[in-house]
């Protein structure tokens, strides 16, 4: 059987660890193929990211080389899926090689998409990529005062990140010492402070502790960079002498340009996770269109589901396993504390009050991350 | 009458609870000592240490080794092959360099003691490529 994973984020490299361990008998009798296309060589710890942006972390503790995590029973190409062939169970890679399958596992992620908001890639600050994240912690270093403003874009990766930055840039200008000099602003295009309701309810009193002006309904529309002017769709203008943006996000391009997905999100079975229409197709992580969070988490829960299943079929030719919509995020709530967020497709979110072990436990994710991607964790 | 707070502290004395104020002040302790960069360390050192045992674990040559080294004969070789080494070093160091050239060698050659041991080597060289033959043979080579 030929099980081809697209893909080597955290949902791909899991899946293919999990698969290589759960069919090692299988892979070296030759009875099962196990092979992964990914876009690159190297592997990233995104919720790092956030940490770069603060001057938390250094941007080469992020990465890792791809094949350093892999199984030794994958086979690893760097050579990303150009055309999807579902009807021929194939894929044509940019090298120009045609991979057959017969099960195919789509990981491809998600990315941001600055660029479709008028004026925000000149305006504006991200942390979603190690450029843009450097960017950021140089413009918070060289900044001495004034009205920052945080606005969030929709939809979005890690939906927790947009909170978060309000801790940190309350932690990070009080130990600048220059939060009295500092108004902190946050703008979200929905009707209360946060997706998710309960991080709302919670959120709300923690940003009016630290002295963070909240605005909902606030959909972006377009940055007047030389005016630094941020202008809503509700018609709402609002200046500013530093712009933080959590960018809106789509799928990767292949998926959209294949026609899989509108914004290059799939129709995904949310308990099965296969791709609607195609029960040989499985689809995890940012690439699903389900209703979870696009969260490393998320990725990981329905990884090992989804490599659970397909070792089911190739040994007793069932899946066994349903996923729930489970979901784990960490939440740094500043000041070192941090609580979680644990929910799924039944049961909402309960936040405890944050704490200074969950914040160690965090920061203790961030390196067991590479023991969790091995698929040991 | 007790109360129930009464009833469920009566197992305990003034020891107990002084000793739990101490483990208390322990764990605090503990924790004001700590910063970032230290749970940082250690969490990347026990997430390094737990991926090498993974490998180590699943590592079939190396648990067959070890089921190896658990025979008296095999512990025996390597102490003698340790020996051997330890007394070679010595020997070494405390001889001069021969002369060299065809004369040497064969007087080298000569020498019963070094005629054992290339029959020795001989001997190993045949078993190994008889157990190369065979776990390719498995599929287990490549």
């Amino acid at each position: 059987m030929r099980i081809l994973v697209v893909g080597g984020g955290t949902a791909g490299t899991i899946i293919g660890n999990n698969l290589a361990r759960r069919l090692g008998p299988e892979t070296r009798a030759g009875k099962v193929r196990l092979t992964m296309l990914s876009a690159s060589d190297r592997h990233m710890y995104q919720p790092g990211l956030l940490y770069v942006a603060f001057g938390q972390m250094a941007p080469d503790q992020l990465y890792r080389d791809q094949a350093s995590l892999l199984e030794p029973n994958i086979e690893f190409h760097v050579d990303p899926v150009k055309q999807f062939r579902l009807d021929k169970n194939q894929v044509v890679t940019e090298a120009g090689k045609t991979h057959e399958y017969d099960i195919m596992v789509i990981a491809t992620g998600s990315r941001m998409v600055p660029n479709e908001t008028p004026g925000l890639t000149e305006g504006a600050e991200f942390f979603y990529t190690e450029a843009s994240a450097v960017k950021m912690y140089k413009a918070l270093r060289e900044f001495t005062g004034g009205r920052v403003v945080v606005a969030v874009g929709v939809p979005h990766k890690c939906p927790i990140a947009p909170v978060e930055v309000m801790f940190s840039l309350n932690d990070f200008f009080k130990a600048r010492g220059i939060r009295d000099k500092v108004q902190l602003e946050y703008y979200y295009p929905i009707g209360r402070i946060h997706t998710i309701e309960n991080v709302a309810k919670w959120a709300k009193p923690e940003f009016e502790k630290i002295g963070v002006k909240t605005e909902t309904l606030f959909n972006i529309r377009e940055v007047d960079a030389k005016n630094r002017i941020l202008k809503s769709e509700e018609g709402t203008e609002v200046p500013y002498d530093m712009l933080i943006v959590i960018p809106q996000h789509r799928g990767m391009e292949v998926i959209e340009r294949d026609n899989m997905g509108q914004g290059g999100w799939i129709p995904t079975d949310r308990y099965k996770l296969t791709m609607n229409g195609h029960d040989n197709v499985y689809v995890v992580g940012d690439t699903t269109n389900l209703p979870v969070s696009k969260t490393g988490s998320a990725a990981h829960f329905q990884a090992e589901v989804v490599a659970e299943n397909i070792a089911s079929i190739v040994k007793i030719g069932s899946p066994v396993r349903d996923y729930d919509g489970k979901v784990y995020c960490f939440i740094e709530a500043g000041h070192d504390k941090a609580t979680y967020a644990m929910f799924n497709y039944l049961n909402p979110p309960e936040l405890k009050p944050p704490s200074k072990p969950m914040h160690w436990f965090k920061l203790s994710y961030n390196q067991m991350y590479w023991t969790s991607v091995r698929g040991l964790l | 009458m007790s109360t129930q707070n009464e009833t469920s502290l009566s197992g305990f004395n003034e020891g107990d609870l002084q000793r739990l104020v101490e483990f208390a002040q322990l764990v605090t302790s503990a924790q004001d000592a700590m910063n970032d960069d230290i749970v940082n360390r250690l969490a990347s050192t026990f997430s390094e240490g737990i991926n090498m045992l993974d490998r180590l674990t699943r590592n079939e040559g190396l648990l067959h080794l070890l089921r190896e080294m658990d025979r008296p004969e095999n512990q025996a070789f390597l102490v003698c092959l340790s020996n051997a080494f330890t007394e070679v070093s010595r020997d070494l160091a405390t001889t001069p360099p021969k002369g060299g050239g065809i004369g040497c060698l064969l007087k080298l050659l000569s020498d019963p003691g070094v005629q054992e041991g290339m029959r020795l080597f001989a001997m190993v060289a045949s078993r190994m490529s008889d157990g190369l033959r065979e776990l390719h043979r498995k599929g287990l080579g490549s």
